[in-house]
Order: C-alpha cells, then structure tokens, then sequence
C-alpha cells in the first residue's frame, strides 16, 4: 500500500511562510510529478512528508495514518535528495545497504536484495566502487538504489535527474518510469521541468509561490490550464482578451465559435498555444487568414519560433518550417477548436 | 600550532598552469624552511653521531644512541611522555566529540560561545601553564579558596596537582589548551558535509544512535585522527609546560634533553641532541600520519 494525503499543509521557514493550504492526494501504485519552478517550495514539500521539517499547520497521512508525530525514521516514505549525498566512506554496495542494516536485516538476504536492485538500476559490477570514483550519473542511481531497496510505500524523487545531461536523463527517467510500472510503488516525482513532468507521471501537481495551482493528467494540465499562469509555465504565450456573445468570441485576432458559454458579454481571456497557429507567405489571391508582418525569428532546431504583429497584438507562432525573416509579410491561421477559453471570475 | 585542514593549500594549486606559478613564489619561504629546519636536523644528527670537534669529541659512533636508548631514565622519561601526550590527547579528543556536536546542533551560530571556543587558540602555552601554576599550586587560588570555604583544613591539605607525579597541571593546561582546537577542526567537518548526510539517514531508518555511529563518527574519523595526532605530537615535543609544572624525577623527554644539553659536562651534549632527535622522530610520524588522515579525508569530499 502507499496512499499519501496532504491536508492544508502549511510551511514555515522562521516567519517566511513558503507553502500554504497545500491539500494533494497521491494515489496508491500512482506516479505523480510535483512540478514547479525554482524556489516554488518542492524540496521543502517533500523533506516534510519525510518528516524532515515539521508542518506548521495541516496533516500529512500515509495509508490513512497520521504521521505528524512519526519521526522520519519510523514513517514508511523514502527521500531521494537532489544531490546524490552518498556516505563518502562507504563502498556502493554499502552504501545501498544501508537502510537495511540499520534494520537489523541478516546479511544474506541483505546481499539477495542488493544484488537484485543493483540489476535494477544498472549498477552492476560497480559494488565494489568507492563513491567518490563514481560519475554523476552512477552515483544518482546509486542514491536511487539506496532507496529503492527499503521498498518504501512511498518513494519521494527530489529531481533526481537534475545533474545529468540530455542522454541520461532519458535513460534514468525511463528507469524510473519501468521500475515504477513495475514495482507499482507510489513515486512523488519532483522537478522543474515541465516535459519531464508530462513524460513521467501519471498526474501531475502544479505549483507555483507555495501554492497548488492544478492536479490533473499531463494532457489535462497541458491543453486545458485552469489559469493563465498555469498555461504560461507550460509554454503558452499567446493569450488575448474577448468577449463572448451567442457562442462567439469576440477578439482583436477575430471571431471565433466557441460553443454555448456563460456570462454572455463578459471580458474574458483566451490563449492559443504557438504550435497550434498555422503560418504561410502571404497569397495573392484571397484567403481568410490574418495578415501580419514577422517581427523576429529564432531556429530552435525541429522548430521556429516566429513573432507575428497583426495590427496592435504580437502573436508566436511556433512551426517546423526555417522559412520565415523578420520583415516578412504573412498570414496566420487560428484553428477555433485549438482556442483554450478560460472561465471567467 | 597551523591547522591541517589548511595546510592543504599545495596539493589544490599544484594543479593547473597558476598551480605552478604559485609554487614558484612559496620557493624561497620553502628554502628558509628547509634550510633552517634541514639543516638543524642535519647539524643534530652529525653531533647525536658524536662530532662535535669544539668538545675534543671528534669521532663518529652511534655510541650516545646507544647509550641514550639503554639508559634507565630514558626509558622513564619516555613512558612519562608518552602517558602526558597520550592522556591529553585522548582527554581532549573525548570532551571535544560532544563539544564538536553540540555546537554543530546549534540552529544559528552563537558568537558568544564561538569566541569562547575560539580564545584559548591565541593564548600561548607559556601563559596558561602559569595560570595553572597560581590556581593549582598548594598556595594557590583554589587551595586558598577550599580553606576559605571549609572544605579542607588549611591548603596542607589539597591535593597535589602540580609537581606531581601523575603530571595532573600538565595535562589539564594541555586539555584546556587543545579542546578548542580539535572542536573547531570537527565542527568544520560535519558544517560541511554533516546535516545533509544526517538526514539521509533518518529516511533510511538510521535511529539516533546508528546516525551517531554509522554517519557522525566515520565522517568525523579522518578529522578527529587528523587533530589528535597534531595534539600528540605538539604535547609529546613541548619543553616549556613540562618544565614549569612538571616534577624533577623523571622529566618528559624535552626536559631530559634541556638538561643534557645544556649540562655543563660537553659530554653529555650529544646525548640531548640525540634525545632531541628521538622526539623530533615521533612528532613526525605524528605529522605524516595526520597529513595521511587529511588526505583520505579530501578525497572523499569530507573537508574542502
Ligand atoms: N533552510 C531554509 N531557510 C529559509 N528559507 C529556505 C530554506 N530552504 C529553502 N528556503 C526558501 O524556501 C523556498 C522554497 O525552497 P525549496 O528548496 O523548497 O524550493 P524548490 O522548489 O525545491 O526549488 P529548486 O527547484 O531550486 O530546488 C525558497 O524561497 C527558499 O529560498
Ligand atoms: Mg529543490
């Protein structure tokens, strides 16, 4: 089992208040990223489920059971940190024996579950090594190992890939990804990097300044964002204002059907995600597009990333085409289904 | 007394083009060092080896090793130095530990108790050994002030703690002296790498002794062997608090090779200087075994 509650957290540093009404249900066997930018408060989320920091206020329940009184030690919920911090006078195989020799477990069956996790995450051969003659990537595995061994009801990533460059990175993540498919052990994976979250997870939980600002499937947090905010950390750029009167939305970019809305009449704000818009020269014949002129261009590789004023809005277009120059007269296209409307206050 | 954890300096810059440049400029502070230190060695060993013309002793001989390693005294003297050095490390290394801990458990740095911590390192050995002598001698202040309580009769009756023959002032000046040292030099060590390490293994279940044995004391090990090692060789090699609050029979070996030295007989010259050179050897084993310690300690990314 390894159900883990979070109920009106909130977290103090001295008089900073970092995290606030924080309520987040992790399911059991469930892999959920805990997304958010730097500084936004996930390390010190994750180090109070460990039991590291106290909560100031709310409950935190693994299985049903409060653990506010459980010292890190007894509660079922593992911590991999964001460094590796492997002991330095200690051997990898020692190292990822810890835990269980601070259990009291017999050496050979200790040995039987290392040797087994060290299958697992590749480490083979290496059981032997002193730490400090590990790479990077070796040693993040190794600290992953360390807790993966103890089998905890709730393993907690702090962005355990964060050292690594783009090639093992995926590797790791899709270790990860397999030993959670496969051990069905519940994963609070934490990072900053919003792919990497969608990739990952099965739900991914949004923060944002302390604040939980939307749980959902990754295809949810991405195509529907409840807020502005939200949809801006996910790479959403363009977001202009309308208002909505007989299922149409009335803007600078044009009108658009949206289907049956409340609050008729209301100002309210859309946003269209900069691959969604389609771009091309501007024709000579007629064509129903929205004339604009290229402001600038930037060559990301597999795409472009085009900026377009139409008359007083900048609109980025995001294309697979290298065939745009700043200067350039053109024409977009907004697909009215791709339009996330948002609702209204 | 320089700390060995910054002694390090060389073997960082010895890398890299301004590595190079940086042991050219410490050449000639190198060369007084071992001109003066080399050389005086040097000069000990070919006197110790029975040279000394001025004296009409003119022939080589291991003869004063000998006759130094085989004497009675010696040995005494040896085994005192050995207890006084041994004992005051240790001492001081057992009260540094919880010391070391308690000040690394302090949520913020207290300056007050930093300063108190960090006093006895600027105060010179000379100076506290005398301040030993007036508060322990048989007239002194807290002789004066158990009578003045009523504790004992009249200061006849206080305890022998200097002169003595368990070197009991020696040991305390060395203890007050060297706390401070060994705990900064811990402290140091579980600032750097200690908390972090600490908390990972409360989430792999270490309770709050196996955290103790298992985390605390190996990642305080190198350090701690390091600092006690430097403690020992300093009290095995120091003349000036033996000398003053030290008994006549028998003296710590510094003191036995003053003497000799400094006899009026010239023969017994070279047996000092081959004293001195007994001493000298045991203080570096000391400083080569802590330089060792401090190494193991570096690599591992225990110290910076
Ligand atoms: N020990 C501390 N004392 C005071 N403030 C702290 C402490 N640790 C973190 N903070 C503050 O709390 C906030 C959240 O920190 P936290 O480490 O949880 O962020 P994070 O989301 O993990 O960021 P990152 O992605 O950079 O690791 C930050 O503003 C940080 O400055
Ligand atoms: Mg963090």
């Amino acid at each position: 089992m390894g159900e883990l509650d979070l109920k009106n957290l909130r977290i103090d540093y001295g008089a900073r208040m970092i995290i606030r009404d924080f309520n987040l249900a992790v399911r059991n066997g469930e892999m959920m990223s805990l997304l958010g930018p730097s500084g936004a408060g996930k390390t010190t989320i994750l180090k109070a489920i460990a039991g590291l920091l106290a909560p100031a206020a709310g409950d935190i329940l693994i299985d049903g059971q409060s653990v506010r009184d459980v010292p890190p030690e007894k509660r079922d919920a593992v911590m991999v940190f964001q460094k590796p911090l492997l002991f330095p006078f200690m051997n990898v195989a020692q190292n990822i024996g810890f835990g269980l020799r601070m259990q009291g477990q017999p050496g050979r069956e200790a040995r039987r579950h290392i040797g087994a996790i060290l299958a697992l995450t590749q480490l083979e051969g290496l059981e032997h090594r002193k730490v400090h003659e590990l790479s990077g990537g070796q040693q993040q595995r190794v600290a992953l190992a360390r807790a993966l061994v103890l089998k905890p009801s709730v393993l907690l990533l702090d962005e355990p890939l964060s050292n690594l460059d783009a090639n093992l990175r995926q590797r790791m993540r899709e270790l990860i990804q397999t030993i959670q498919s496969e051990t069905r052990m519940t994963m609070l994976f934490v990072t900053h990097d919003q792919s990497e979250a969608l990739m990952i997870s099965h739900r991914v939980a949004l923060l944002l300044e302390g604040r939980l600002r939307q749980v959902g499937a990754p295809r949810e947090l991405f195509y529907q964002p409840a807020d502005p905010e939200v949809a801006r950390f996910f790479g959403g750029r363009n977001f202009f204002q309308g208002h909505v009167r007989d299922g149409k939305l009335h803007s600078d970019l044009g009108v658009f059907p949206v289907g049956p809305q409340n609050g008729n009449g209301h100002v309210r704000t859309a946003t269209i995600r900069p691959e969604d818009i389609r771009i091309a020269p501007r024709a000579t014949g007629q064509s129903r597009g929205l004339r604009g002129r290229v402001v600038k261009t930037r060559f990301e590789g597999s795409s472009t990333r085009v900026v377009v004023a139409c008359g007083a809005n900048e609109v980025m277009v995001l294309t697979p085409e290298d065939a745009f120059r700043p200067g350039q007269e053109v024409e977009i296209t907004v697909p009215p289904e791709k339009i996330r409307l948002f609702p209204g206050d | 007394m320089t700390s060995p954890l910054t002694t390090g300096a060389d073997a960082r810059t010895r890398k890299g083009p301004g590595g190079v440049a940086l042991s050219l400029a410490l050449l000639p502070a190198l060369a007084v060092v071992l001109i003066l230190f080399g050389g005086g060695f040097a000069l000990g060993i070919v006197q110790a080896l029975g040279y000394l013309p001025g004296a009409g002793l003119g022939e080589w001989s291991l003869a004063h090793f000998a006759r130094v390693l085989s004497d009675p005294d010696f040995l005494h003297s040896f085994l005192l130095t050995l207890y006084i050095a041994g004992a005051s490390t240790v001492i001081a290394a057992g009260i540094s530990i919880p010391a070391a801990l308690g000040l690394a458990s302090l949520s913020k740095r207290s300056r007050v108790i930093h300063f108190i911590f960090q006093m006895p390192l600027t105060v010179p050995h000379l100076v506290i050994a005398i301040a030993v002598m007036f508060m322990l001698a048989p007239a002194g202040l807290l002789s004066r002030a158990a009578t003045g309580a009523g504790w004992i009769a009249s200061p006849a009756d206080f305890p022998l703690l200097i002169n003595d023959a368990w070197g009991i002032g020696i040991i305390l000046t060395y203890v007050w002296k060297e706390i401070p040292f060994i705990t900064l030099m811990l402290l140091a060590v579980l600032r750097h790498t200690g908390r972090d390490l600490l908390d990972v293994g409360r989430t792999l279940k270490a309770d709050a002794w196996q955290r103790f044995r298992y985390i605390t004391l190996p990642i305080i090990f190198p350090a701690l062997g390091a600092a006690s090692l430097i403690v020992f060789a300093y009290t095995f090699g120091a003349f000036e608090v033996p000398f003053l609050l030290g008994q006549t029979y028998p003296m710590t070996l510094p003191v036995w090779a003053y003497k000799h030295y400094s006899d009026i007989d010239l023969m017994a010259r070279p047996e000092g200087i081959a004293t001195g050179i007994v001493i000298a050897l045991v203080v570096m084993a000391a400083v080569i075994l802590a330089q060792v310690l401090t190494k193991a300690a570096r690599k591992r990314g225990l110290i910076a």
